[in-house]
């Protein structure tokens, strides 16, 4: 327990202290190391842009932008998921450019396939063999390709959501 | 206990979301294998467990709650055309011994889901 509040204590320090006071064996974040993202950007509003899909990933376990998270999205024809393509999310936890825009955002059943157990892996958080989430697939549907989508995914090594966002 | 069971919580009505159907599906050489298709009860839960304490091996297990098509029963328009699609909850058994509970929260426009208890 001594590791651990000093721990905690370093992390306040640093400011880095969100939702992760995880008391477990596994999943503890880990100081000293690399954090994502540090917090330093401001909100985005996405308001009177064009026709788009878009996704924010946000560590709600260290309390920092999900930054540098591989996701794959694809697109579901007949009864399989095509991939259209594989990004890595930004210092802001955001893709650099959108996932989908103006022609491109067609309407279907779309999946974002999310790398959390290599990102978590990536900042040195324990986790157990095989981990509780390993790549998460998120399932989502545009309807209306005349209207923005917004996809943000909060997450930790135990559970996660995701919403239409703006 | 050990084993596998959920819970699926209708958000938008504030009240356990029955009657959707979950399959259950186990990673077997690289592909998945669908294991069995339950539905939820009124209680927005399984009558008997998803997956057995004997039954529990460690490996990864997909859970797939059909709540596009609960939502489709909404008596207001917004869940025809729901966000969130058929909502697919992948996780690993990492120890056999333990309980796995893998709750869902969802609404037309959202989902969420984490290691219960």
């Amino acid at each position: 327990m001594h590791d651990h509040s000093l721990t905690r204590r370093r992390a306040i320090q640093a400011g880095i202290v969100g939702g992760a006071a995880a008391v477990s064996s596994f999943a503890v974040a880990q100081t000293g190391g690399q954090q994502p993202g540090a917090l330093v950007t401001a909100p985005v509003s996405q308001s009177g842009l064009s026709p788009r899909l878009t996704m924010h990933a946000i560590d709600t376990f260290h309390g920092t932008p999900g930054a540098g998270m591989r996701c794959e999205l694809s697109v579901l024809e007949g009864d399989k998921y095509r991939q259209i393509k594989t990004v890595t999310t930004a210092e802001n936890g955001r893709t650099a450019e959108p996932l989908l825009v103006d022609d491109a955002l067609k309407a279907g059943r779309y999946e974002l396939l999310l790398h959390f157990e290599e990102y978590f892996q990536k900042w040195k958080v324990q986790l157990p063999t095989p981990n509780f989430l390993k790549t998460v697939p998120v399932r989502f549907a545009i309807h209306d390709v005349g209207q923005r989508y917004h996809l943000p995914v909060l997450f930790t090594p135990w559970g996660y959501s995701y919403y239409r966002g703006s | 206990m050990a084993g596998i069971t959920t819970h699926i919580l209708d958000a938008y009505r504030g009240r356990p979301a029955a009657g959707v159907r979950i399959d259950l599906s186990f990673l077997e050489g690289g592909s998945w294998k669908l294991v069995k298709s339950i539905a939820t009860n009124a209680d927005g839960r399984t009558d008997g467990p998803v997956v057995k304490p004997e039954d529990a091996k460690v490996g990864e297990y997909e859970l797939t709650f059909h709540i596009d098509e609960y939502f489709k029963t909404l008596p207001d328009a917004s869940g025809a055309q729901p966000f969130v699609d058929r909502a697919v909850v992948r996780f690993s058994i990492f120890d056999a011994k333990q309980h796995y509970h893998v709750p869902l929260l969802c609404t037309p426009g959202s989902c969420s889901t984490y290691r219960g208890s």
